[in-house]
């Protein structure tokens, strides 16, 4: 029930004034003239017909005049209701939660950071504060210990709101809502809110954000939604560089990978990125993303360059074993959030990926030799891919010294110990290629190679119809896999066709088909470090071997099982999380770690198979080189850059977070509709302005009624 | 010339002139300048002329004199006698003392009454007055004799305008002293019962009495355009009506036009000749009217 009040009541001691206009009609009616006129008998006879109406207009206009008085003094005093979830007259907890991750850097069309907009909303909230409301403010990238102040002090409240701003740390909305639910919960206030301040994108609002908002509510808290920006802004970012150098095409020069992703609903075009060491400019290239495109792009790298600002010579000859690792910057145009469009790297001197291709000979023939020319065609490792062709007996003696990845090519099944071997080749971080085809035994691959390599089942083979042939279409054009193929989703992935294959299905979502057939079948399978062709790598069953799309494709299956994304995940450096470096040898003395931003940290060292592992106490504050000293000397030198999720602004749907609510979050879109808000909520609904259009609707009534009164005769 | 006879018929400028007598013969003579140029011919008592006598012609018209000379046979213009009897009827009633912007319906119908007697002495006619109001009347019955018209005058000044109409009564009353047929001239508001004015009028009519009505009034009266709202008092009843004017005004109008209208068609039914004057109202229109009316009774 909605209740009525004056914030100023001192104003309706002037309310008698809304008796002027009945003070003035009292003594016009006795200070009448008096006129002496030859007869009155044409006056006479209107009297009963006309002035009875004349009295009740004049009675009407009376009413009006008084009423649009009232009205208008009403106005002054300020009225105001308290409508239902209001909290007039009870003191509040509330929770700011302010997004303060790296994507709340993001300029908007008048170049103004999200930030400041979250700042603006902030404020706000804290000057609408009153004696005894309890006030906590967290931020998204916050600590656990939430960035709170209880206190009444608005000083000090509107102090904390100002110190907040944009991290490097990715936005934890799921934590931010735990720490306002546990303070709610906390409070003995029985009125409780919570505002969300954020871009919220859609990558923050997790599974357990969207638990802890509806938490929240169905404790009787309200959830505002404070949404700085409501629409998807045009991002692309540099993802990941891979941090080692690869031949560049036919063997010539050298080139690094970028993953470049263009998070727009529009095509990036002639995307310009470059790659630095130090003030050197070593290499670069124009990029076109397709609109929501993520891929793998080459760039050319000027070796010498690189070598004039520190490589040595060895290494800016070409291919070597054990080189220096040079810090290298990459950065595309700036955009919107010019954070993610710089990372970091520290390069690995080129080498040869090594590859051992165990096949079997059968009746004397030789066995294929087409992934081996695909990989090297001139057989001089000038193609970047050292080969090493073995059989089954080869995989006995195999480790991560001999080679990176393992290719079994239409083998039939391994023995019990080639197999222990492989899969411990496989838990060292080694990569496996299994190129099926006629000889190999469905049942060994699915029943016994498979399980704990790979999620995929084998149920027999699959022949096309006689005449027939399967025709291959991508189902994932962006994964690295097919990135040295122009593809889209359901495009043909070459014009050659194959006759059979191993009817496989994936099960579970480890593992994802990227290639498949017309009809659904899949005929690249990939999971982590593992790759499988469900056709044949030779001729046996099509021919593919002599289209186009065979040796990237053949490159592709190998890169992607060589870049094991365990390994990768393992090397992966974040802004938020501590700095950890791979040592060769046992750090003399203690490790101290040094990083941008004045970063200073000890490092702890544990020994790790072939070195020692050092990390440091203290998480990463900002992306850059962090170097680990022991003993005054450099030991290691690492990059570390920003969690590429917060690059993605696209914004949640804020009704997916409504729905199922009996109380739903309220969306206030702009400053204005919070200060509205916090008005109606904390001093009532205000009524003055609908008192002040009243007033002037009575007086418009007086007039209109008044000239209708003297135009009638 | 012709401005000077304009102004001398406008009623506020007679107004100022102080000697009333002055003042008729004043409009008097700015109305007959002024009436040179009209269609109006042949009014002139004093114009005679001669014409060739034509078979059939009354011999005693023949001028014997001219016939002696000349013996040719010429018809001799006699200077017309007029045997027409005018009677001006004067209401002074209280409402005739009603004035909105300083000249009273009574005093225009006093100069109004000045002139016309002037003006029918001047043409030989015999013409008496009659001033009445509730209960009272004052008659001066007619005649043609120059000296006559001091003694209207004198009437003219000494009348005030005080007391209720009795319209009907009144007339009524003159109906039986004036037998002898003649011209009735009634200067009246007619604040009255309209059959009751009807009835007299009728009166008048049933003895052979030729009837002139100058309805004299205010233009207040017709316009009613007052702005505030006021008490109005009535000035013969003394009754009291509060209105606003600017509500009543639409009606107010009507209703006097309706009334007016209604004491025309009676006057129209008994034959009697109808005009509207208000107080701003230039004089010739009730000369012209008068000699309208002479030149059909002669």
């Amino acid at each position: 029930m909605a209740s009525f009040s004056f914030l100023n009541p001192g104003f309706l001691w002037a309310l008698p004034l809304a008796a002027i206009p009945i003070l003035i009609h009292l003594l016009s009616k006795r200070r009448l003239p008096e006129i002496r006129f030859p007869t009155v008998m044409f006056l006479r006879a209107l009297e009963p017909r006309e002035i009875r109406r004349l009295r009740l207009r004049e009675l009407l206009l009376l009413l009006l005049r008084t009423l649009a008085m009232l009205l208008f003094v009403c106005a002054f005093a300020r009225p105001s209701v308290e409508p239902k979830g209001a909290t007039v007259r009870a003191a509040v907890a509330v929770a700011v939660i302010l997004d303060d991750s790296e994507s709340m850097g993001a300029l908007d069309e008048q170049a103004r950071p999200r930030i400041e907009g979250a700042r603006e909303r902030g404020l706000l909230i804290v000057d609408a504060a009153r004696a005894g409301d309890e006030i906590a403010i967290t931020t998204t990238t916050g600590p656990d210990a939430p960035l709170s102040n209880r206190s009444g002090d608005r000083v000090r409240l509107e102090r904390t709101v100002r110190q907040v701003d944009v991290t490097w740390f990715p936005g934890r909305m799921d934590l931010a809502l735990e720490r306002a639910r546990r303070f709610l919960g906390r409070s003995g206030l029985r009125s409780r809110e919570v505002y969300i301040v954020g871009d919220f994108q859609a990558s923050n609002f997790t599974r357990e954000a969207r638990e802890n908002v509806a938490m929240i509510s169905r404790s009787g808290a309200r959830v505002l939604l404070l949404p700085i920006v409501s629409s998807r802004l045009p991002n692309h970012a540099i993802e990941d560089l891979d941090p080692e150098l690869r031949p560049g095409p036919q063997g010539k020069g050298l080139e690094m990978r970028a993953r470049l992703v263009n998070h727009a609903d529009a095509p990036s075009e002639r995307l310009a990125v470059r790659a630095r060491r130090g003030d050197a400019l070593i290499g670069g290239g124009d990029i076109s993303l397709r609109a929501d495109e993520s891929r793998w792009a080459s760039l050319p790298i000027d070796w010498r360059a690189g070598a004039a600002t520190g490589m040595t010579a060895a290494a800016s000859t070409g291919m070597t074993g054990a080189e220096p690792r040079a810090p290298v910057v990459v950065e595309s145009d700036v955009d919107a959030l010019a954070g993610d469009d710089r990372r970091y790297a520290v390069l690995g001197a080129p080498r040869r990926l090594r590859v051992l291709r165990i096949v079997e000979s059968r009746a004397g023939a030789p066995a294929s030799r087409f992934t081996a020319l695909a990989l090297d065609p001139m057989q001089d490792g000038s193609g970047g891919y050292a080969i090493e062709t073995g059989t089954p007996a080869s995989l006995l003696g195999l480790g991560r010294g001999r080679a990176d990845v393992v290719l079994l090519e239409d083998i039939a099944s391994l023995s019990g110990d080639a197999e222990a071997r492989l899969r411990a080749f496989l838990r060292e971080g080694g990569g496996l290629v299994i190129g099926l085809g006629p000889h190999a035994d469905p049942d060994y691959y699915g029943r016994r190679l498979f399980p704990g390599v790979i999620d995929l089942a084998l149920e027999g083979m699959e022949r096309a119809a006689e005449g027939q042939a399967f025709e291959m279409r991508a189902r994932a054009p962006a994964h690295p896999i097919l990135e040295g193929l122009s593809l889209t989703v359901g495009s043909p992935l070459t014009q050659s066709r194959i006759a059979a294959l191993a009817r496989g299905r994936v099960t579970s979502g480890r593992a994802e088909a990227v290639v498949a057939t017309t009809g659904g079948l899949p005929v690249v399978v990939a999971g982590p470090q593992v790759v499988v062709f469900l056709g044949s790598l030779s001729d046996d069953w099509g021919d593919l071997p002599y289209s186009g799309a065979f040796v990237p494709l053949v490159r592709g299956l190998v890169d992607f099982a060589a870049r094991a994304p365990s390994q990768e995940a393992r090397d992966r450096l974040l802004v938020g999380r501590p700095p950890a470096a791979h040592l060769d040898a046992a750090p003399a003395g203690a490790v101290v770690v040094r990083g941008p931003e004045s970063y200073r940290s000890q490092a702890t060292v544990v020994s790790e198979g072939s070195g020692f592992r050092a990390v440091a106490d203290a998480p990463a504050p900002a992306p850059g080189f962090y170097v680990f000293e022991a003993g005054a000397r450099e030991a290691a030198t690492v990059a570390v850059n920003p969690d590429p999720i917060e690059s993605d602004l696209r914004p949640v749907s804020v009704d997916s977070l409504r729905s199922g609510l009996a109380d739903p979050p309220r969306t206030l879109l702009t400053a204005a509709s919070l200060r509205t808000h916090l008005r109606d909520t904390r001093q009532g609904r205000e009524l003055w302005l609908l008192f002040l259009t009243g007033a002037a609707i009575f007086l418009a009534a007086e007039l209109v009624l008044g000239s209708a009164r003297i135009a009638a005769p | 010339m012709a401005q000077t006879s304009q102004r001398l018929l406008d009623p506020h400028f007679v107004s100022k002139l102080a000697r009333l007598d002055l003042r008729a013969r004043l409009v008097v003579d700015g109305f007959l300048t002024g009436l040179h140029k009209s269609p109006y011919h042949g009014f002139s008592v004093e114009f005679a002329e001669h014409r060739q006598y034509m078979p059939g012609d009354p011999l005693r018209h023949l001028d014997w004199k001219v016939l002696a000379k000349s013996d040719r046979k010429y018809l001799k213009q006699y200077e017309e006698e007029t045997n027409l009897r005018a009677t001006l009827l004067i209401d002074t009633s209280a409402s005739m003392g009603y004035s909105s912007h300083g000249l009273s319906k009574l005093d225009y119908a006093r100069q109004l009454a000045a002139s016309l007697a002037y003006l029918m002495l001047r043409q030989k006619d015999a013409v008496g007055m009659f001033a009445f109001a509730s209960g009272r009347g004052e008659l001066i019955p007619p005649r043609s004799t120059p000296s006559h018209l001091r003694q209207m005058l004198v009437l003219l000044e000494r009348l005030e305008a005080a007391g209720g109409t009795d319209f009907a009564s009144s007339l009524h009353a003159l109906a039986e002293r004036v037998k002898q047929r003649g011209l009735i001239i009634i200067l009246s508001d007619l604040l009255d019962d309209a059959e009751r004015i009807a009835g007299a009028i009728h009166h008048f009519r049933h003895w052979k009495h030729e009837v002139l009505v100058f309805h004299v009034l205010d233009p207040q009266e017709l316009k009613f355009q007052f702005e505030r709202e006021a008490t109005y008092i009535d000035l013969e009843s003394g009754e009291r009506v509060t209105t606003r004017p600017q509500e009543l005004r639409g009606d107010y109008r009507s209703r006097v036009r309706s009334w007016m209208d209604r004491i025309r068609e009676f006057c129209i039914e008994k034959q009697a000749d109808y005009v509207s004057v208000t107080t701003d109202t230039p004089y010739d229109r009730a000369l012209l009217e008068y000699l309208s009316k002479r030149a059909r009774l002669l």
